[in-house]
């Protein structure tokens, strides 16, 4: 009977019904759909960076992640190799690289990259460069001279597939080592940084380059699932030889990790703000249709209706209102952020900002669960609470009182 | 055939012996032309007094450097003038280079990022300096033409890097007079446009010898920039003390 009558009660006035509803209705409709675009751009961030040659887990020797260069290496590689076979979860990828800092060069431009020596076959499923090639062709695991640019540096050095390439690094000797490479394919990325800074060439190239003899610069590891990351790194930390040092994502990326922390945050100070907004229409509308029903409310006490009643009327009517807006909010949240991944957002515009956080050039909204279940439960728990004023004023209307108001 | 009566009595009978040789000859001869330009061009060892003016469509600037070379690895060089910059110096030994500060007092080796970088602001770039000699190891060379000069015949050499040659350029191409004086030297890129080009001018017998006193090194794309290298003193010796090429004679050049 309460609920029957709270349900009537909230559509005698349809019209301040509506607008409450409207603004329920846009609250939870903005919570759902920029926490699901603010998801979008950490989820971007995150997966750019892992696949952007991190990975889940490295093993580095002892001071590369400080210091970068071709005399940080890892000579054991049997033992690494024995290990990671032992260790490594069944669905695991992980493969050898060799990645230091050099210097293209041809006929007219120059400029520091990354040279990066990866055994071309693991190294398709590990990071991005295995998709990523837009013109020409991977690299074959025989291909000695081949060697894989970004679209932005092809364009930078106004150079084509099948030309030439100058690399000069370091090599372990402490002499400058340099070697001619083709352009055998060409990369598109999402970050044009990412173009510019890598360039692939097979391992035994660089190694022979560079005399490495044999050694690599890092091991990188995906895991099938991201959960594990840190029970597997603390194995393979306690079983590696010597000093080799583990590192996972979040110690390689400690920026992004940040992120991630902060958004949380984030999205919770960003869902209590638009409830504030949301509470006051809320509060306001149910007060007055409280003041209206002065009379009423009076009328019911004089017969004997008990206080604790009246409130619970209506926390109910709050109650319908609030679950009204939520699904219809919810609906509405849906729907948008599921027009908006059919396209994405283009970013193309400020791509010059946006790279510089390292996200793509489109970004997709993504609706995780745990950020809707926390507007939702925001907007019903404080909403229920802030129309507890309006119903305890309500129950608080002696018959007297009702009778001193017209 | 033009250049060497011993080397053309081998071509002759290898020609008869297998006419289709006839090119491995001619290009025979044109790797000698290269390397008898560049034995000549650095004699066995010289000792010089360089005006360099570098030169931009805004502004001028003049250097003069004291150059020791000798063979085709070993070289020191030391500014001179302008007094601001008296006392830097660079040396160039196996194919490594480093240059010295006198006013941090440092010696750096120049690490492989600065190889393609200009050496002192000029159009020749620490590469140039350091791997000239490349063109004789990491290059196959023909002959494609003559010409004349003065009186006298001028080969036109196509220079093609070998394919696995850690060279940049996709074609070099040198004018060598039949007396071995290089009067020409164009650097091409992979689609065969001319990237910058150096020319040899006023030829003036010295010390014994017929030398180039001007080189001008130009951009091909860039007008009104070009770096000017005028020999005021040159003097070509049997040999040069190896403490000369050592880090703290760039220190304390001359001595």
């Amino acid at each position: 009977m309460h609920f029957q009558l709270a349900w009537r009660n909230v559509w005698r006035n349809p019209r301040r019904t509506t607008v409450i509803l409207i603004a329920v209705i846009i609250g939870v409709w903005s919570m759902i759909f920029l926490n699901s675009l603010s998801r979008g751009f950490l989820v971007d961030l995150e997966e750019n960076g892992i696949a952007t040659l991190t990975g889940h887990i490295q093993i580095l020797a002892p001071r590369y992640h400080q210091d970068p260069v071709v005399d940080n290496r890892i000579e054991q590689t049997a033992e690494v190799r024995r290990l990671l076979q032992a260790e490594l979860p069944p669905g695991s990828v992980w493969a050898a690289r060799v990645c230091v800092n050099a210097i293209a060069s041809n006929a007219r431009h120059s400029s520091g990259v990354t040279l990066v020596g990866i055994e071309p076959d693991k190294e398709a499923r590990l990071s991005f460069i295995g998709g990523a090639v837009s013109r020409g062709e991977y690299l074959a695991p025989d291909d000695d001279i081949g060697i894989l640019v970004g679209q932005a540096l092809l364009d930078k050095f106004e150079t084509k597939l099948g030309n030439k390439l100058v690399l000069m690094s370091q090599d372990t000797g402490r002499q400058i080592g340099s070697r001619a490479f083709r352009i055998r394919g060409v990369f598109r990325t999402q970050l044009e940084f990412t173009e510019k800074q890598y360039v692939f060439v097979v391992l035994p190239a660089a190694q022979k380059m560079l005399k490495m003899d044999g050694a690599v610069s890092q091991y990188a590891v995906l895991l099938p699932d991201s959960e594990m990351v840190d029970t597997v790194a603390g194995r393979l930390q306690q079983a590696a030889p010597d000093d080799l040092e583990v590192w996972t994502w979040k110690e390689l990326l400690p920026l992004v990790k940040a992120y991630l922390g902060m958004m949380d945050g984030f999205i919770f100070i960003w869902n209590l703000v638009v409830f504030v907004a949301m509470g006051f229409g809320l509060v306001n509308t149910v007060l007055m249709a409280v003041y209206e029903r002065m009379r009423e409310f009076g009328l019911l006490k004089a017969l004997g209706m008990r206080p604790g009643r009246i409130l619970q009327d209506v926390l109910i009517e709050g109650f319908y209102l609030l679950s009204l807006g939520l699904v219809i909010g919810n609906v509405l949240g849906f729907v948008s952020v599921w027009a908006l991944a059919q396209t994405g957002i283009d970013l193309s515009a400020v791509a010059a900002g946006s790279e510089y956080f390292g996200i793509s050039r489109v970004v997709y909204p993504v609706l995780a669960a745990k950020d809707v279940i926390m507007a939702d439960v925001t907007v019903f728990v404080l909403g229920l609470l802030v129309s507890a004023y309006p119903a305890l004023k309500a129950a608080r209307f002696t018959p007297v009182e009702a009778l001193g108001r017209t | 055939m033009y250049l060497l009566s011993s080397g053309f009595r081998r071509t002759l009978i290898f020609v008869l012996a297998c006419c289709g040789a006839l090119l491995g000859a001619e290009e025979t001869d044109a790797d000698r032309l290269v390397e008898g330009a560049f034995d000549y061009w650095r004699g066995t060892a010289s000792i010089a007094t360089v005006e360099m003016t570098i030169h931009r469509p805004d502004w001028e600037r003049t250097m003069t450097i004291r150059a020791w070379t000798r063979g085709q690895d070993d070289s020191i060089f030391t500014l001179l003038a302008p007094p601001k910059d008296e006392g830097n110096g660079t040396l160039l030994k196996d194919g490594e280079m480093w240059m010295y500060n006198p006013k941090v007092n440092r010696v750096i080796k120049l690490p492989p990022s600065m190889m393609s970088q200009a050496w002192m602001g000029s159009d020749f770039s620490n590469n140039d300096l350091s791997k000239s000699n490349t063109l004789l190891t990491d290059y196959t060379h023909e002959i494609v033409g003559t010409e004349e000069h003065e009186g006298k015949k001028v080969y036109v050499i196509k220079s093609m890097p070998k394919p696995q040659a850690p060279v940049i350029w996709g074609m070099q191409k040198m004018k060598v007079r039949e007396d071995y004086i290089m009067l020409r030297e164009e650097f091409y890129d992979e689609e065969m446009r001319l990237v910058k080009f150096m020319d040899a001018n006023t030829i003036r017998p010295v010390d014994g010898k017929l030398f180039p006193m001007v080189w001008i090194m130009r951009k091909a794309d860039t007008t009104g920039e070009f770096t000017r290298l005028d020999y005021l003193e040159l003097a070509f010796v049997e040999d040069l003390p190896d403490r000369l090429f050592t880090l703290s004679s760039l220190r304390n050049p001359g001595r």
